[in-house]
């Protein structure tokens, strides 16, 4: 379904992504671990047609996208959740959550689909008018994903979505997270807590320095004395 | 005396409208754009001129030539996008401002070339307003009126349509808003033309009450700033309340004192709100 | 990088010695005075981009233009008091309301964009005073300098001393250009320029230096101001105080390029010549016209060639020499 090739990202001089390949493929549930500042926001902005890429190619559902804007990407199916979540603070939720639905396609059916979001997060209901810079951390993330799900996107791409957040929420994020599998959607998860990711990845690459390192299923990741000691901490 | 205060009082309550909406479209174009658009009074004055162009030498209907005034100084709004803000996004803000005030020179001189140095205006006969001792004029009745149907108008735009949402969202996160599937440049080019058909707008309020020469510009891009930074840049809930401060401020003091003294006080106020509270009055830290 | 000063050097002198012996070689006294105007606005417009090319971009500058005006202009007409008197109460006066201004604007830590709003304003502010004073200083008709002929009254019978006059302030301004260069003040008001922590953790005194240019700036525009009053003989709210000259001298600069010593003489030199040239062949009821040429090229500059004129050139020059250094 997503297909990365060769990709080199750059900021000025800087290197932060040296030639990447990655593949998803439709249903999957995917992982990027690694430390801080190994590229693994930089490699899901790239995607999202944020940054354009040096060299490579990424290709979705057959369609390059390596050079789209990223508004034509939303329109493609792909929808980013930025770390942080970084909803419009100044909007409110039900804005929030309609400004998702921006794009022609999803604009049609935003009615019947809010109606979902706030079956799935009944939290967000009560805050509809509510700002959203007002929310919670929790509460912000929530939004966040529910933004990009108003998007009707085929892949959804999460950035850290667990951080800075209190131990109980991350585990409802990863709740989500494995609800979105259960409803088909295919999800790439960039994460540092990589123990939790794991559980719910069925494929998971390792980025340090802007390089891959290591791919393969959990099970390979678990077996592999490196990642081991250096991100399982076990 | 009384009478003369309760006056200026009203006039500028009535006055303070229209400024408000002319402050909406400077605000706007700042929180949207991100640039201060220096060149904004001059462009009232050039819709002022295309509506009198209009109409004195096609001989187009009045109302018509207003109509025609707003969509061309809306087209001119699109324009200055695409030839001087485009091209300068991402350079220096300063060098934003000094194209803008450069635009400044080349759209009074175009005026004085084409129109030339005299005062001109379309002579209109509308009927005063009395209430014993207090005097209104019907064009700033209009006028006021006007401009505050326009700025509901603008509001549910703002909040109740897609496109609206759009501006607000690409004012508050650029980047985020493209994540989510806006196009900036659609977004400026639509607010360029609203800020521009906005100016079209003030100037059709003003032809009943003012005549047009070539710096007639100047002094309401000055009275739109004050209004701007003193109820916070990009905060459009305070620049219309304090257009109405500011608007009632100067009408007052131009009765007790003078025009000068009153626009001095303006621009001191703006002075000194630039440097202690430059997030303006209602504004917060941020 | 030598080689070019070497170059601009040589190119100084030749063009100190032609403007020397201008006056004494042309017997056009029109041109004379064309080449007076270019100087005395080089002279100010030099002295506004002190500032400018550190950060402090100016709109503001017609304020000390006003006051170096109109200062000695109105004391001689009201109380006989000589212009050369005049002159030093108005440089006093403009160093007064600089050191305020300055000293408010980056205590409030006012920069950039910001602080030339706050300067427009100002500018405005000063038009509006001496309309508001219109009983004193004529208002927006202006203000015409008695006429006596006495050299004690500093009015000449022969206008060239005037040249000379704006010339000597000329090179005056340049040399105190080059003698901020070398001095340590430069460094660290380019600091401030890169960054005003960083140039707070040198332990620079940032307000200090930044005041030390604008006195001097404010200062030597009153004094461009005063000439030019004392020249024309003529002041008024348009021409010499206000918004639109603010502006006209900062554009000058910015035109020729207000990073290099030369630049706001070759930008006055270009747009003095333009007006006047615009003005005798097509007349003045298409003086917009020049000035419609002016803005339209401003707008050009300002987005293809943000450093000038002169800021290009040299900058094209330092590429070629680099290219052919490089070759070696």
């Amino acid at each position: 379904m997503l297909n990365v090739q060769d990709l080199d990202v750059f900021y000025g001089e800087f290197q932060a992504i040296d030639n990447v390949a990655l593949k998803i493929e439709k249903g999957q549930t995917v992982i990027v671990v690694g430390p801080n500042g190994a590229g693994k926001s930089t490699l899901l902005r790239t995607i999202a047609g944020l940054l354009p890429p040096r060299r490579g190619t990424i290709s979705f559902e057959g369609q390059r996208i390596d050079r789209m804007e990223a508004y034509h990407v939303v329109e493609n199916g792909i929808s980013l959740v930025p770390e942080g979540g970084r909803v419009f603070p100044h909007l409110s939720v039900l804005d929030n959550l309609k400004v998702g639905s921006y794009n022609k396609a999803a604009r049609a059916k935003a009615q019947q689909w809010m109606k979902r979001i706030f079956e799935l997060f009944p939290v967000l209901s009560n805050r509809k008018t509510q700002r959203a810079g007002s929310l919670s951390g929790g509460e912000r993330q929530m939004l966040a994903i529910a933004r990009s799900l108003m998007s009707q996107p085929r892949l959804i791409m999460l950035d850290e979505p667990s951080l800075g957040l209190a131990p109980l929420v991350v585990d409802m994020v990863f709740e989500f997270v494995l609800t979105m599998k259960q409803e088909g959607y295919t999800v790439l998860l960039v994460e540092q807590n990589a123990n939790k990711a794991l559980k719910v990845a069925d494929y998971a690459y390792l980025i340090e320095s802007g390089k891959l390192v290591f791919e393969g299923r959990s099970e390979d990741f678990d077996k592999n004395p490196y990642i081991k000691t250096a991100y399982l901490g076990i | 005396m009384v009478e003369q205060i309760i006056m200026a009082l009203l006039n500028g309550i009535l006055l303070g409208g229209v400024l408000a909406l002319l402050a909406f479209g400077l605000n706007l174009i700042f929180g949207v754009v991100k640039i201060i658009h220096m060149a904004y009074g001059q462009f009232v004055m050039l819709g002022f001129y295309f509506i009198y162009f209009f109409y004195t030498a096609w001989h187009i209907p009045l109302l018509l030539s207003m109509a025609m005034g707003i969509v061309a100084m809306g087209l001119i709004g699109i324009l200055v996008q695409l030839v001087i803000i485009n091209p300068l996004l991402k350079a220096p803000r300063l060098n934003q401002l000094l194209a803008l005030a450069s635009l400044i020179i080349v759209v009074e001189n175009l005026a004085q070339v084409i129109w030339g140095a005299d005062y001109r205006g379309i002579p209109l006969t509308m009927p005063i307003i009395q209430f014993g001792e207090i005097f209104i004029r019907s064009s700033f009745l209009i006028a006021f009126i006007g401009a505050i149907l326009t700025l509901g108008l603008l509001y549910l735009f703002l909040n109740r349509t897609y496109l609206g949402l759009g501006i607000r969202a690409v004012a508050q996160d650029l980047e985020m808003a493209k994540g989510v599937g806006i196009n900036p440049n659609v977004i400026y080019y639509l607010t360029q033309a609203t800020g521009g058909a906005l100016t079209g707008l003030v100037a059709a309020f003003f032809i009943p009450i003012y005549t047009v020469h070539p710096h007639f510009g100047a002094s309401f891009t000055l009275m739109a700033f004050v209004i701007v930074v003193f109820g916070g840049m990009g905060n459009l809930l305070g620049g219309f309340a304090s257009a109405f401060i500011i608007g009632i401020a100067t009408s007052v003091t131009a009765v007790l004192s003078s025009k000068e003294i009153a626009d001095i006080l303006a621009l001191v106020l703006f002075i000194g709100m630039m440097m202690i509270r430059p997030q303006g009055l209602f504004g917060t830290e941020s | 990088m030598q080689l070019i000063s070497k170059f601009s050097r040589s190119g100084l002198m030749l063009l100190l010695i032609l403007l020397i012996m201008l006056p004494f070689l042309i017997s056009s006294s029109y041109l004379t005075h064309i080449v007076t105007l270019i100087l005395l606005w080089s002279f100010v417009a030099t002295a506004w981009a002190y500032m400018a090319r550190f950060g402090m971009v100016s709109l503001g500058h017609g304020v000390f233009l006003g006051i170096g005006a109109y200062f000695p202009t109105l004391m001689f007409n009201y109380w006989g008091v000589t212009p050369w008197i005049g002159i030093f109460v108005g440089l006093v006066v403009a160093i007064v309301i600089a050191a305020i201004l300055g000293y408010t604007c980056f205590r409030f830590g006012l920069l950039g964009d910001y602080f030339a709003l706050v300067t427009l304003a100002v500018a405005e502010v000063s038009a509006l005073v001496i309309m508001a004073l219109r009983e004193i200083t004529g208002g927006s008709l202006g203000y015409t300098l008695r006429s006596t002929g006495r050299l004690a009254d500093m009015q000449f019978a022969d206008k060239r001393v005037f040249y000379f006059m704006a010339l000597i302030l000329l090179i005056g301004a340049m040399y105190i250009w080059r003698r901020i260069d070398k001095s340590p003040v430069r460094l660290a008001l380019t600091a401030i320029e890169e960054s005003e922590i960083a140039a707070a953790s040198l332990g620079v005194s940032v307000i200090r230096y930044k005041m030390m240019i604008t006195l001097l700036s404010a200062a030597l525009t009153a004094l461009g101001g005063s000439l030019y009053a004392q020249y024309v003989t003529y002041v008024s709210p348009d021409t010499i105080a206000g918004v639109g000259v603010s502006l006209s001298v900062c554009f000058k600069a910015i035109l020729g390029g207000m990073f290099a010593v030369l630049g706001p003489f070759v930008g006055s030199a270009i747009i003095v010549s333009l007006e006047e040239y615009v003005r005798i062949s097509l007349g003045t009821s298409f003086l917009g016209l020049s000035q419609i040429i002016f803005g339209v090229s401003l707008l050009l500059m300002i987005i293809f060639m943000p450093r000038g004129i002169m800021g290009s050139m040299s900058m094209a020059v330092a590429k070629r020499l680099n290219r052919i250094s490089a070759r070696h």
